[in-house]
This record gives structure tokens, sequence and C-alpha cells, in this order.
């Protein structure tokens, strides 16, 4: 079974699961009552001036229609026009996706960095003192709703303390901003050496990552202790200490074990909290994606909402691609099962 | 001679539940303390929750009447923190309603039959679990139209398929299962079957979840209502209270989002460890290990 195979099939498995997520994207927000057509062409058009522009989107054919049409040029890289940036939605996607993926990136790493460990640890000793302290705190980090816990931070931060910077986007107004390279700003002004850039880039991160992590650490906590409380009840490991080996060598076994399914949890983490960043984004005025996507959907710009919703499903099944590659490399078992 | 033990009253059989699962008590005290604030709120508010005081606003906690304080429209932040328990159990039970009265028989369906209406369910699964249900519902409040009975509905089938998921997982293991062969082979009709051998054994399963999802339910109501487009202020809903009190959280007016942050955060808690509890309580392997 060569990767490419692999990766052949599972791109055939992704399409229609795509195709679905678009089609009801497509339909939702048509049928809606919201006119995207009055509110397009302002208060002082008149009905033939409505139609012609109903026409030119296509807006008076049957939704099929007008789906069969998208899908067409979508499939040609062209997503139509976003009526809120007046701008191509390829074009803006591809702007604002850059400042979303940092912020969650960021987030999914260091939960990643702290959640495992600590579910890992619970697993140790289930009902121990440990294990209920994570579990409350797991359970409350589920509970947090992320943009108050946004707000919260920029009271105590930046009112009380002035610690942080104004929660107003990802660089400070006085500072010029690098050029962009990668569309991270911090790497951007690190690339550029533009050390002040790079320091007002950083600073204007730590509290939504701080946020974000805090919410993503949760769900990576209860998931790794699940996992590993399976692991280490099982046949091989009952077998393993059967034999008498140290504890040192069988946490290393069930480690390895644990690693593949905690590596899957982490994959569909990643994709639900790119949509979950929108709220964050929301209330740093961080202008990613997010921000984007939910602007759109609160003003009805069609385009726009089925290129973000397009983009988070391409985003989901290109991390389960991933997720599955670094199973196939790390599982012996999974190579040889196909 | 027989020796007849005083059968458990029901309330040895309560505090036995609580004392097995701490987790369980602790959830369930919390949301006895929120039920009793949504149904004795016009008791236990001092002021009406939509009263406003034209010179009064944005007082801070402690000023006169007014212990946490008033908004930016003047209005008492304690009591439309009360009120808002009813908006929580008012979106809450009813969309867990909906979840258990449409996935439940879809599940015991589409386990049972098979064919095309348990494929139709898992494709419908496959893109809800893609797709993020948060940006789903969103899209539908949005295109909807806000509203208190619009965002129940749309939590409320959002939520239904993973209870049928759920039960027609459990639908299968037990298809084959000795009793289900025996009640067929006895000529039950097959409603019975499902409804009198099946759904008993299928259903505990499902109620574990619920306060789970009611959990999700009155997270993502506030949410909607803080992006602008679930219930509307000055309904004294909390999501729709933050989000009057972002505006003055950067000038420093912190209570007007705090409190009914807190009160969000402690009922979804609730929900959480009594679901958490729950399961517990009802995985039988634990239940046989004595635990």
């Amino acid at each position: 079974m060569t990767v490419a195979r692999f990766l052949a099939r599972r791109l055939l498995v992704a399409i229609p699961v795509a195709l679905g997520i678009l089609f009801v994207a497509f339909m939702l927000i048509r049928v809606g009552d919201q006119d995207p057509v009055a509110m397009l062409a302002g208060p002082m058009a008149d009905a033939p001036m409505l139609d012609r522009i109903r026409a030119e989107l296509m807006l008076d054919q049957p939704l099929l229609t007008q789906f069969w049409a998208y899908i067409q040029r979508a499939a040609q890289g062209d997503l139509g026009m976003s009526w809120q940036g007046n701008a191509a939605v390829t074009h803006e996607i591809a702007e604002h996706l850059p400042a979303t993926l940092e912020l969650v990136t960021l987030a999914v790493g260091l939960g990643t960095l702290i959640g495992v460990p600590i579910g890992l640890h619970a697993a140790q000793r289930p009902n121990g003192w440990f294990d209920q302290f994570s579990r409350f705190g797991s359970l409350f980090g589920f509970s947090l709703p992320t943009y108050w816990l946004g707000l919260m931070a920029i009271f105590v931060f930046f009112f009380l303390l002035g610690w942080a910077p104004a929660p107003m986007g990802r660089i400070s107004m006085m500072v010029t901003p690098p050029d962009p390279v990668t569309g991270s700003v911090l790497i951007d002004s690190l690339l550029a050496r533009n050390w002040e850039a790079a320091w007002s880039a950083a600073s204007q991160l730590v509290l939504p990552v701080g946020c974000f992590t805090l919410v993503a650490t949760a769900p990576i906590i209860k998931q790794t202790r699940a996992i590993a409380i399976e692991v280490m009840g099982s046949d091989y490991i009952r077998y393993a200490r059967a034999c008498g080996f140290p504890p040192r060598v069988i946490r290393r076994i069930a480690m390895r074990a644990a690693l593949v399914p905690v590596l899957t949890f982490i994959g569909a983490e990643f994709t639900s909290l790119l949509a979950a960043a929108s709220l964050i984004e929301f209330v740093f005025a961080w202008g990613g994606l997010g921000h984007w996507g939910l602007n759109a959907i609160l003003l009805g710009d069609f385009a726009a909402v089925q290129g973000y919703v397009l983009t988070l499903a391409i985003a989901s099944v290109l991390v389960f691609i991933l997720v599955d590659l670094a199973v196939l490399l790390l599982e012996p078992r999974a190579q040889a099962r196909g | 001679m027989s020796v007849t033990l005083p059968a458990p009253s029901a309330m040895d059989r309560v505090v036995g539940v609580l004392r097995r699962s701490p987790t369980f008590a602790i959830g369930f005290a919390i949301l006895l303390f929120y039920a009793a604030l949504a149904a004795f709120a016009d008791l236990l508010a001092p002021l009406p929750p939509t009263l406003s005081f034209p010179y009064e606003t944005l007082k801070p906690p402690g000023t006169g009447q007014f212990i946490l304080g008033t908004d930016g429209n003047g209005m008492d932040v304690l009591s439309r923190t009360i009120y808002g328990a009813r908006y929580a159990f008012g979106i809450a039970v009813p969309a867990g309603i909906i979840m258990v009265v449409v996935g439940i028989p879809l599940g015991l369906l589409a386990g049972w039959k098979g064919g095309w209406l348990d494929e139709v369910l898992l494709r419908v699964l496959d893109v809800l679990r893609a797709f993020p249900t948060i940006i789903l519902a969103m899209a539908v409040v949005a295109a909807m139209g806000p509203g208190f009975l619009n965002v129940i509905l749309v939590i409320g089938f959002l939520d239904s398929p993973i209870f049928a998921r759920i039960v027609r997982a459990e639908v299968l293991a037990l298809r084959n299962a000795t009793f289900v062969r025996a009640a067929v082979a006895a000529g039950n009709p097959e409603w019975r079957v499902l409804l009198v051998h099946i759904l008993p054994n299928v259903i505990l399963g499902a109620t574990a979840q619920l306060p789970l999802r009611m959990a999700w339910a009155v997270r993502i109501s506030a949410t909607l209502a803080f992006i602008g487009i679930g219930v509307q202020a000055p309904a004294p809903e909390w999501g729709a209270m933050i989000r009057q009190g972002a505006e003055y959280v950067i000038s420093g007016e912190w209570w007007v989002a705090l409190f009914p942050g807190l009160a969000l955060i402690g009922m979804v808690l609730g929900l959480n460890l009594a679901g958490d509890g729950l399961s517990d309580l009802l995985d039988p392997k634990r239940r046989a290990s004595g635990k």
C-alpha cells in the first residue's frame, strides 16, 4: 500500500462529505428571509435594477441550478464576490486565514503540551486525588465561554494592570507592520528582523492565545485520560506486568499505544477550534478568518459564508489526512491493514 | 422460615446514589440551586429585570439598592442575572425534549431496520461531524431570524442525531441477543419488540448524555445571544447581558459582563458534572466493580 494510493482513497471519501457540507451551507443561507439584493443595491434602487442584480447573481434561478453553477465555478477556483469587502472570496480567505491559523496552532500546541501530560498522569491512578482534581478542572474548562473569558482577561490585564496592549488586532497601530510573507505577523517580523514589530505582535498574541489555550486544554485532558486508562487495562499491558517489566518500561509501552488515538483526537480538536476561533477573534478584533466568517454570517453575505464553510471543510479534511499519514508512519499495523 | 429485609426507601436509594458519585451529587446540587432561582425569581430578585432607572446607569456594585450594580440602561444586574436562569432552563429543557423525542425513535428505527434509513442517518452524521456545529447553529439562526423559538428548534434538531447515534449503536449490539430473538420468535409484532424489549435496554445510555447535551444547549444559546442573533436584549438572557457588558469592559465597568458570565459558567458546570457523574453511575462495568 503506497502512500499515494492511500491519499487518493482518502480524498475520494472526503469529497462527498465536503459536497454535503457545502450543500447544507448553500441551502441554509438561501432559505432564510434575508434579501441580499436589497441590501446590496441600497435604498435608492428601483425594481428593474433589483431584478437586474438578481439576474446577474443568478438568484432568480432554481436553487439546484444555482448550486450546480456554484460548484462548476468553485472547481475552477472562483468562489464569487464577497459583498462586505467588495473583493473576490478567494482573495479574502487567503488574506484572513493566516491570522486564524496562527491563533489556533498556538492554542492547540500549548493545549497539547499541557493537556497530554496531565491526562496521562491522571490515568496512572484513576479516582486518586490528582485524577479528581484534573477531572474537575477539565469540566470547568468545558464550561467556560471563550468570549467571556476574553472580556475578563481584557479587563484585568489591559484596563486594570496595563500589562497587555489594547485588544485591537494583531499588531499595535503605532508600529509599522512587516511585509507579508507567511501571513503570520509574528513570523514575518522575525524574518524581517524587525524586533519592534515582533515584540508588538507577540504581546498582542498573549491574551487571545492564553484564553483559547485554557479552552483547548480541557477536552485534551479528558480524552487523553480516557484513552490512557483503556490502554492500561488492556491485555498486553497486563501481560507486560505479568512478565515483570518495571513500571517505567510499562509506561513507555502504554504511551506508545496511546499516542495514535490521542493524535487523532487532537486533529479533530484542531478543526473544531478553527470554527470556535470566530468568537475569540470577535472579542479581540483579530481580523482573522473566523472574524470575517462571523461577519459574513451576520450580514448574510452569501458567497463569503459559502467560502468560509468550504474553507473549514477543506481544512478538516486536510487535517484528518495529515493525522492518518502520521498514524501510518507510527503504526506498522495500519500499513498492513491498508 | 424466611427473613424479610426492609425494602430500601426512596430516600436511602437517593443517598446511595449521591454517595457513589460525588461528581453527580455536586452537579445535582448546583442544578437544584439554579432551578430554585428560576422558579422563585419573582421572590428572589429585588427588582423587575427590565425596570430601567434612567438616572442610575452603570452604577458599580453596592450602590444603594443595586447589590451587583446597574447596566447601561440602568437595570439591576442582580435581578437580571437571577431571571436569566429562566431563559437557560426555558431553552435547555425544550431543546432536550426535542433531542430525545426525535433522536431516540430515529436511532431505534435506523438500528433495527438498517437499509436506506440507516444509510441516510450515517451520512448526515458524517456531515455533522465534519461541520462545526457552532457555525451551523449560527448560520441557521441567522437565516431564520433571531428569536427564542428558533434558538430552541435549531439546538434541538442539531443535537438529535447524536442521540440517534448512541441509540443506534446499542440497538445494533442487542439485535441478535437471545431475549430479542426469543421475543421475535414468540410472535411479537415488531413495534412491540422495539418498544417493550429493546427500548428499556437502550434508554439508560442515552439518558446519561442528556445533561451533557443540555449543557451544550445552554452554552450555545448564550453564544448566539452574545453575537447578537439569539435572544435579544433587554431580555435578561446571560449571553445577551454579556454582549451588553462587552462594550463597557474596556472602560472599566466590569460588573455588567462579569455576573451573567459567572451564572452561565455555574449552570453549565452543574450540567456537565451531573452528566459526567451519571455516565459513571450508569456504566455497567463500574457498577459491577462496586465503585
